[in-house]
């Protein structure tokens, strides 16, 4: 329990991150009665759905804010002998408990079918969302403080009008026959202009905080902050392709309605999953200092990255065991951690990550290769590629962390305390289980209807994971080197799960009537995924960090 | 009905995966210090004096030092002559030392560092 407190901050930035998903969520859904189902005439049932689902994910905000808050108490505390009225009357705390006791009246409130109660409902929202901003970053800045605490306000309220309004569209759109008809193309109407207005307020604000936070061009491109901002604008630009997909189905509307709302649906599916995305990304950035206030020397150089990012041939040589830095005892590293931020990798220690990833990329390489020839004719044996990553499985369990079982002196359980471990063997056993499913969905022999988005699901939340993913190497432009290489993986891991995600669920519909542009866009999607595999590949194989 | 519903609850249980953690580095990073990392102090009065890029909880914070014995001690801090600054005195004898401390953030983000030095 310690370590999870205290040395891996996991437990914490976990529940920051759902805290702002379950935000969105609770926000989004008043947003949506209030400026889309209420005016739009949908029927009682929907309107008592959404207002129930509403209300179950602000009480999940109860408990997280509470557990959140328990946490960070805790945290205090334990470290400092501070007692817990003096934790009680920290600004952050104050705020958290604010935040958690506005979401208890929204759950209330929203249980109700009075009307009135969308009223005060709103105020709750309206203390929901300036006690949330109070524990951004903006509250702690020196400068500009009250123009970022708008803007972050601003940026706020928009990701919950879009994103987390989103799944209540869904909601909405899943009721049949004439009249449910009527008002699913108002309610989409609606959605469509409140999302014209609620994007670019997004957008905007995001823009004005990346003008504070990142500081400079060399902040964007050389700062494990701008990194991750620019997966953030990756994976809102690709949600934005879809909700513009959307948005000129609906102007089609009128003609066939009913294929054309199945569409929107499915590619909402999309723009939820990929807004969630962002919303990680922007978990990531909150518990990061902004890129503004790195060190000029922390910061890489555009001819530091080239040099970097140049192709050069992987030697597939590696050091033996021997060589690499004798690892200290865990109950020495682990604690060590907490001041320092790891011990500083040498050569031998630099090859060793490096053959890893070069053996991992020509896996990875080869899986593509064969996913996309499995699609030719009497070409069946390919069907086997998700074979390839058990070898990658075993691979990592094995050279992931030498000092650890088999090829260490450090036990196999007891290595779980090291918060790198325990992440890379979270990545073999989703890769182990991953391999097995995909053989069975690909050579047909697993039948489950549902097991073949399996494959996306792993895709999309392995990216997920590998954004989260930091390294500890004692020295912050080493880390940002290979930030560099794991960032744009996560995204192609997310797009290929993506890309997937659409060949399915457009397949599966069956779409009367679609059309033949539509056609062509479920066969580009089910290119993407192999050659996102086969770039992942090449990434890997050029990866360095020497 | 039932089945519509549990489709919908697995997306958001996807979307919910998808906010996994990133290991919280750094939110209130030390700008400077006095003594700075690895200096050469003359004792036995020494000030501490920590800047921060953000503004810091000055009651909340904590400052601790690692005596030559290998013995930890608690530093009681002053109060801030900046939102942004933890400021302490100390009266060490000759010897090595290491600064052990830990920020709270006004935004409730706690981070440590730790900056050895010498005192003459």
């Amino acid at each position: 329990m310690i370590w999870l407190l205290r040395d891996f901050d996991l437990l914490s930035v976990i529940l920051r991150a759902a805290s702002l998903s379950l935000e969105a969520l609770t926000l989004g859904g008043l947003i949506f009665l209030l400026l889309v189902a209420v005016p739009a005439g949908a029927d009682r049932l929907i309107q008592t759905r959404i207002r129930r689902v509403a209300a179950w994910f602000a009480l999940a905000l109860v408990a997280v804010k509470a557990a959140g808050l328990a946490i960070s108490s805790l945290e205090l505390m334990s470290d400092s002998g501070m007692s817990f009225r003096e934790v009680a009357s920290a600004g952050y705390f104050i705020a958290g408990c604010a935040m958690a006791g506005a979401a208890l009246v929204l759950f209330v409130l929203l249980r109700s079918r009075r009307r009135w109660v969308l009223a005060a409902a709103s105020l709750a929202g309206l203390v929901l969302l300036c006690s949330s901003v109070a524990l951004s970053h903006a509250a702690s800045r020196m400068d500009s403080r009250v123009l970022l605490l708008v803007l972050t306000g601003l940026h706020h309220l928009g990701t919950a009008a879009w994103i987390g309004a989103m799944p209540y569209l869904l909601l909405g759109l899943r009721r049949s026959g004439a009249d449910a008809e009527q008002a699913a193309k108002t309610m989409v109407r609606r959605f469509s202009t409140m999302a014209i207005v609620s994007v670019p307020v997004l957008v905007l604000a995001g823009v004005g905080m990346s003008w504070f936070y990142v500081g400079s061009w060399q902040g964007l491109y050389g700062t494990s902050y701008g990194a991750m901002l620019s997966a953030k604008i990756y994976l809102l630009l690709l949600a934005l392709t879809l909700g513009g997909g959307n948005f000129l189905l609906v102007r089609r509307m009128e003609r066939k309605p009913q294929p054309l709302l199945l569409q929107i649906r499915r590619f909402g599916e999309l723009e939820i999953v990929l807004g969630f995305a962002a919303i990680l990304a922007a978990a990531s950035l909150t518990a990061q200092s902004p890129a503004a206030d790195d060190m000029p020397q922390d910061k890489l150089t555009g001819h530091e990255i080239a040099q970097r990012m140049e192709w050069k041939w992987p030697s597939f040589r590696t050091p033996t065991v021997a060589q690499l830095v004798p690892p200290t005892p865990l109950s020495v590293a682990v604690p060590e951690v907490v001041f320092t931020g790891g011990v500083p990798n040498d050569a031998n220690d630099r090859a060793w990550s490096e053959y890893n990833h070069h053996w991992a990329g020509l896996i990875v390489l080869a899986a593509g290769l064969f996913a996309l020839l499995s699609r030719l004719p009497r070409q069946h044996w390919a069907a086997y590629w998700p074979l390839l990553f058990l070898g990658l499985s075993v691979f990592l369990i094995l050279r992931a962390d030498p000092e650890c079982w088999p090829l260490g002196p450090r036990p196999f359980w007891a290595s779980f305390t090291a918060p790198d471990v325990l992440e890379h063997r979270l990545y073999a056993a989703l890769i182990a289980v991953f391999a097995l499913f995909q053989c069975g969905v690909e050579t047909g022999r697993l039948t489950w209807a549902k097991a073949k988005y399996f494959f996306p699901a792993m895709c999309m939340l392995g990216g997920a994971l590998l954004l989260t993913h930091s390294h500890a190497l004692g020295d912050m432009k080493a880390e940002m080197f290979a930030e560099m290489t794991h960032t744009p993986i996560a995204l192609l891991g997310v797009t290929a799960g993506c890309g997937r995600w659409l060949e399915l669920r457009l397949a599966t519909a069956g779409l009367p009537g679609m059309g033949g542009e539509e056609r062509r866009g479920r066969r580009i999607a089910a290119w993407v995924w192999p050659v996102c595999l086969m770039l992942i590949g090449l990434l890997l194989l050029d990866y360095r960090e020497s | 009905m039932k089945k519509r519903l549990s489709y919908g609850m697995s997306m958001v249980a996807l979307a919910l995966l998808l906010m996994a953690p990133r290991l919280a580095l750094a939110h209130a990073v030390l700008v400077s210090s006095t003594p700075e990392a690895h200096a050469t102090v003359r004792g036995p009065e020494v000030t501490i004096h920590l800047k921060f890029n953000s503004r810091v909880d000055g009651v909340r914070s904590r400052i601790f030092l690692k005596l030559p014995n290998g013995q930890t001690q608690t530093e009681a801090l002053d109060p801030q002559d900046a939102p942004d600054a933890l400021r302490s005195h100390a009266k060490l004898q000759a010897g090595s030392y290491i600064l052990l401390w830990q920020a709270l953030s006004t935004d409730g983000h706690t981070t440590r560092g730790e900056i050895p030095f010498t005192v003459q």
